[in-house]
């Protein structure tokens, strides 16, 4: 508890420090409590997210850096890897291949990129995953940015 | 006083002719004081003459005790209470001192005063302290000719070495063929070096800074990522990161690392932590936090006793795993 406390304060300051490094992520700390915490991120650019602002949402765990955060997507998006209702990713870093060593902002890193490279070979969105291994990527592409437009672009969003 | 002491010494010419002008004024003491001291001055002036045979390229500020000598053989009897006198005032200099010693030296040998004359060069320029100017150094004694004819020697090859420099030459010398010279070699030199110096430290940093991809503080390097583990499989690199690049907090707790925690390397893709986070980790699934493989709890302690031994150890069993997996 006091040792992921910490944890977290170091992160939160670093963060703090990083904020102009990285302009793609947005780390935010609940302000009650530090074990809720919500990003922004970008869509990574030549991809169909490109251009929208997809907000995460992570609940970090008691054991914490052991355990790995909880992490979903409060915007909604059409990936393969992402379910298309509840937001949960799938993804190795967030399951068995946690390592203490990675961080919140390491975390969103690999949520973009993650974006970038579908996996569709482990989907939680079986329409999307199912376009990809057709191997309609216009198809696809088309899905992913029309809900990028609709859910993840500020104004028409 | 120091003339005092010295002409006390042997030649007690300058205070009595002194007292003997200022009181009596009797011509024929004086006289027999100055025959006297013109026959030492005579004897000292032959000896001068031997000793600086070679120096004709002397510059004219420097000639301030040989030139008083011409003006001093020639002078009245009175005149020596004033030679006296600009004695005194000069006293305390070395200058005077000096003067007075190979005045006093004149009835030796030869070579005593020779001794004489390259302390005198070289405690007036230390006294008149180190400028390039020409009128420091008061004198060119042989020894020096020889070391200015090997430090141009040396300027003509334009192989300059700093120590050499200093080596070779006494600091005045070089100064008087500074200027004698219009000072433009040394500088080069001095310059030269300069340069060299200039390129040593670029080239120093940039050794540094190829050693890594980040620096430690670097704010783009990804923290504690596992992409470590590749450059880390070189036994010889291992070495060298494990000295260069040992983070300074724990990655995990993000607490400073102590001299025990960052002498700790638990894991053969050096991945370090402090001894707190490793123990929490081994009591849950004990995987390194770097690489995600299982810490071997053997190895460790292998590692603790002889780093160089459990190093190739660690190394066997790192690739046998790597070749399971």
């Amino acid at each position: 508890m006091q040792q992921s406390r910490a944890r977290l304060f170091k992160e939160y300051k670093e963060v703090q420090r990083e904020k102009v490094a990285d302009p793609d992520i947005q780390l935010v700390c609940d302000d009650t409590n530090i074990f809720k915490w919500t990003a922004l991120i970008k869509g990574p650019s030549e991809t169909p997210y490109e251009g929208g602002v997809f907000q995460l949402a992570f609940a970090v765990p008691e054991p914490y850096p052991l355990q790995p955060p909880q992490v979903r997507f409060l915007t909604k998006i059409f990936h393969p890897n992402v379910h298309f209702k509840t937001g949960e990713i799938c993804l190795d870093i967030l399951k068995n291949a946690w390592s203490p060593a990675w961080t919140l902002q390491s975390v969103c890193r690999a949520i973009i990129a993650l974006m970038a490279h579908p996996e569709p070979d482990s989907p939680l969105n079986c329409d999307s995953g199912n376009l990809l291994r057709s191997g309609d990527v216009r198809g696809f592409n088309s899905m992913a940015r029309m809900y990028t437009r609709l859910a993840a672009m500020p104004k028409k969003g | 006083m120091i003339s005092d002491s010295i002409t006390n010494a042997s030649a007690t010419a300058a205070p009595s002719a002194k007292d003997f002008g200022k009181k009596k004024r009797t011509n024929r003491s004086a006289k027999l004081k100055q025959s006297k001291l013109g026959l030492r001055r005579e004897q000292w002036l032959s000896q001068v003459a031997m000793a600086n045979k070679g120096d004709k390229e002397e510059i004219d500020s420097n000639r301030k005790p040989r030139s008083e000598n011409p003006d001093q053989r020639d002078r009245p009897v009175e005149n020596l209470d004033g030679l006296s006198r600009e004695a005194e005032d000069n006293s305390g200099t070395h200058h005077h001192e000096s003067f007075i010693e190979s005045l006093s030296n004149s009835p030796n040998s030869i070579l005593s005063g020779m001794n004489s004359i390259p302390n005198f060069s070289s405690s007036s320029s230390s006294g008149s302290g180190g400028s390039c100017s020409g009128n420091i150094t008061e004198e060119e004694d042989p020894d020096d000719d020889g070391c200015l004819d090997d430090w141009e020697a040396i300027a003509d090859a334009l192989a300059a070495d700093d120590d050499k420099h200093e080596k070779e030459n006494p600091p005045e010398s070089c100064e008087e063929h500074a200027s004698i010279k219009q000072s433009a070699s040394p500088r080069a030199s001095v310059s030269g070096s300069n340069v060299a110096i200039r390129d040593v430290k670029p080239a120093m940093s940039r050794k540094q800074k190829s050693n890594q991809a980040w620096r430690p503080d670097d704010k783009l390097r990804p923290q504690g990522l596992p992409n470590l583990e590749k450059q880390r499989s070189f036994p010889v690199m291992n070495l060298h990161y494990s000295s260069v690049a040992v983070p300074s907090s724990c990655p995990i707790c993000y607490e400073d690392l102590d001299l025990t925690d960052s002498n700790f390397l638990p894991c053969p893709c050096g991945f370090r932590l402090c001894l707190f986070c490793h123990k929490t980790i081994c009591d849950g699934d004990g995987r390194c936090p770097g690489c995600r493989k299982p810490y071997e709890r053997n190895t460790i302690k292998v590692e603790a006793s002889v780093q160089g031994c459990g190093l190739t150890i660690r190394l066997a069993r790192s690739s046998s795993m790597f070749c399971r997996s």
